[in-house]
């Protein structure tokens, strides 16, 4: 089983990779577009499987695994540190609170929506 | 734009990385999550502005251990399902994990930031 949460993590990282590059070459602004949308929708589905109330198996494999992977809390910071250092304080504080915000409120209706489903 | 080799590098990072990560949860909880999160935004912080900021390695390198390696090992989404788990079963918790992860994750990256550039001006003498 922990074979399948490594390559989960891997699949979620590789996506997080992709489509960060794909924004990165379409946006015009120097807000992180791909990290904040990519941890406010991972929150999202985390939230949602949780209320879903699957297996641990399938909780541990697509949540912890996939998803977990595919967020990611390091590049956040270290953005916000980019950000700092590059004359943008204000950007970084915006990016920092709406991703706090946007997160938690994200998880919560993920995770409603998953209990009606489930 | 995507080369095999970064590709493949990522994965295979992301694979121990996300491996560590669920070991540490298992074995700390919640407190995993903050271990995680706080030493793997130090530890970006220190690659972004040591590493890759001097092109001091390969490109799959640093994407490898970055993107693939530290950023599977930290989550974002996981931070904020164990605060949804807290709220009906350890609301004494719930406050201080908060402000542990975001004042600590934010301090970590900084410190990583004050390190490389420690390094960095080491280096030029």
């Amino acid at each position: 089983m922990i074979l399948m949460i490594g390559l989960g993590a891997a699949v979620g990282s590789i996506i997080r990779y992709v489509l960060t590059q794909i924004v990165k070459q379409k946006q015009k602004t120097v807000f992180p577009l791909a990290t904040f949308v990519i941890n406010l929708s991972g929150s999202f589905l985390l939230g949602m499987l949780l209320g879903l109330n699957s297996t641990p198996v399938v909780y541990k494999i697509f949540g912890t695994g996939l998803i977990g992977g595919y967020t990611t809390f390091s590049t956040f910071n270290t953005e916000i540190i980019l950000l700092k250092n590059s004359d943008q304080p204000k950007m970084a504080m915006a990016y920092l609170l709406s991703s706090y915000l946007g997160g938690g409120l994200l998880a919560i209706i993920g995770w409603q929506l998953g209990k009606l489903l489930g | 734009m995507f080369k095999a080799q970064n590709i493949i590098s990522i994965g295979v990072f992301a694979f121990f990385g996300g491996t560590l990560r669920y070991l540490l949860g298992e074995w700390l909880s919640y407190n995993g999550t903050i271990l995680v999160n706080l030493s793997g935004s130090f530890l970006l912080a220190l690659l972004t502005y040591y590493a890759i900021a001097n092109n001091r390695w390969p490109e799959w390198l640093t994407v490898g251990l970055g993107t693939g390696f530290v950023g599977s090992y930290t989550t974002f989404s996981t931070f904020n399902i164990d605060m949804l788990k807290m709220i009906t079963q350890n609301q004494a918790g719930l406050l201080s994990y908060f402000l542990t992860t975001v004042i600590g994750g934010l301090g970590c990256a900084f410190l990583g930031y004050l390190v490389a550039k420690q390094f960095n001006k080491r280096e030029q003498r």
